[in-house]
């Protein structure tokens, strides 16, 4: 595609597409560190984590002033306008997944109890996944390459079977021996922090598609008959 | 639910002497609806917009070639009277251009040239009807003697409305006609236009890209004499099938 006539909306519109890459790679390393922190259980990285969530609210905060400037003052059209509103939506995302990273790494700081390490590492595999969507996804909104954010999006399938299957051995745990229960809900919670942190970057894989395509991205995902067999036997 | 198909314009080809101002233009237009034509200066749009009405027939070098249906009847055939045409196919253009002579006789010049109405009481009435549908009536009905180029642009540009629609016309053509108003004498044109679709079918030539997203429902694009891409004008302005269009529309064309 072409530039635009006038050189200063290029300008805008390359901006808040490095913004939102500049808060990705942010978030990134938001999650990697939160969970480099939950395996080492070290407690002093988890406190400097907690400190780094700001620069994404800001980044955040930049993003939507400047989309807001460019639909005042620009009034974009077809796939422009469909960037600035989708940038909005997608830097919302990456907020979300950087409060839940930090999430982790405030339970990993202020929790005392002990969390069952077989699990940890559970977490941590999952979080491994969970990264590499992320660097996925980001490379798809680079590119901007529909194709590779439906690859994306497929993928967040494999997190969520991942999150049942350790939510279920935590459940089975606490039921099997009551005095885990209060490090098990810890994790329990965790999991969960990192189980959404990919359900925003399917997220932003359906903005890509949008962006790219003018259309919205249907794809199925059922997994509510596994919900059922999920009650242990006490 | 589409409407019906009013005017079909089939493989135009227009050349003002050796240069081809359209080529193989193939375009529906509905009935009671707003069509907007949008593309660059010297794009063809406002040349095809002139053939709805013969209005080229009076540059000399000009030649079209093709067929133009209103109601399936072709306008260049030639027992058509051109007079006729022009009553059913009305036109308003860019710049204001009342008479210079009252509103009431801006008004009445067609229908009495026409012969629509038996008398005065009648004439009166079309007036009036008219200058009403053209939502003008209540800022002139105290002084329809004064001349029409006493009123403000948005003012005469509403006139040039009611003199066009007062010889009941099925078909209204304009011509970028807010291009010399401000931005609320255009808001007052284009609710105006939502008003008259009911009755009339309008097609508008506009270098104003958010008024044809405003205005119509469907967009057609012209580029170098090609009618590019014509669709409805949701489609059009988001999601465009010809690269062109796109880059028109986004601000890219260069």
């Amino acid at each position: 595609m072409s530039d635009h006539l006038v050189e200063s909306y290029d300008k805008q519109l390359e901006l808040i597409n490095s913004n939102l890459v500049k808060m990705g790679g942010l978030v990134e390393q938001q999650v990697k560190d939160s969970l480099k922190a939950l395996d080492d259980k070290d407690t002093e990285f988890a406190e400097e984590i907690l400190k780094k969530d700001d620069k994404i609210d800001n980044l955040e905060k930049e993003i939507y002033a400047l989309a807001y400037k460019i639909i005042a003052m620009r009034q974009p059209m077809a796939n422009d306008l469909r960037t600035v509103v989708s940038a909005l939506s997608i830097a919302n995302d990456l907020e979300r997944m950087g409060d839940h990273a930090t999430n982790v790494a405030k339970r990993v700081a202020n929790v005392k109890v002990s969390m069952p390490s077989q699990s940890i590492s559970k977490i941590v595999q999952m979080g491994d996944d969970v990264q590499n969507m992320i660097k996925n996804v980001l490379d798809a909104f680079i590119k901007m390459s529909e194709k590779k954010a439906i690859t994306v999006w497929d993928s967040d399938i494999d997190i969520d079977e991942t999150y049942l299957s350790i939510y279920r051995e935590l459940l089975q745990m606490m039921a099997d021996n009551p005095e885990t229960i209060n490090g098990c809900a810890h994790l329990l919670t965790i999991a969960k922090n990192i189980e959404r942190i990919g359900d925003y970057a399917q997220n932003i894989a359906e903005d890509i598609h949008f962006i790219v395509t003018g259309e919205t991205l249907e794809r199925k995902s059922d997994n509510a008959g596994q919900w059922e067999d999920l009650d242990i036997k006490t | 639910m589409e409407n019906k198909v009013k005017v079909c314009v089939e493989n135009l080809n227009v050349h003002y002497g050796e240069k081809q101002a359209l080529f193989d233009v193939c375009m529906d237009i509905n009935q009671n609806e707003i069509t907007a034509l949008i593309g660059p200066s010297g794009c063809g749009k406002s040349t095809f917009l002139r053939c709805l009405n013969r209005m080229n027939d009076v540059i000399d070098i000009c030649k079209v070639e093709g067929s133009i249906k209103i109601d399936g009847q072709n306008i260049y055939d030639k027992d058509i009277q051109v007079e006729k045409l022009r009553e059913r196919v009305g036109m308003v253009f860019q710049k204001p251009n009342p008479f210079p002579k009252s509103i009431f006789e801006n008004v009445a010049y067609g229908p009495r040239i026409h012969g629509l109405a038996k008398d005065k009481t009648e004439l009166e009435e079309i007036v009036h009807t008219s200058l009403k549908k053209a939502a003008i009536f209540d800022e002139v009905k105290d002084r329809l003697d004064e001349t029409g180029t006493s009123l403000s642009g948005g003012q005469q540009q509403r006139l040039c409305i009611a003199r066009a629609i007062s010889v009941n016309p099925d078909v209204i053509l304009m011509d970028e006609p807010c291009s010399a108003l401000d931005p609320i004498a255009t808001a007052k044109i284009e609710a105006l236009m939502e008003d008259l679709k009911k009755e009339y079918t309008i097609i508008i030539v506009t270098h104003s890209m958010q008024q044809a997203a405003r205005v119509s429902k469907k967009t057609g694009f012209f580029h170098l004499g090609n009618l590019i891409e014509v669709n409805d004008t949701e489609t059009i302005f988001s999601t465009p099938a010809n690269d062109k269009t796109l880059d028109y529309v986004t601000g890219r064309f260069g």
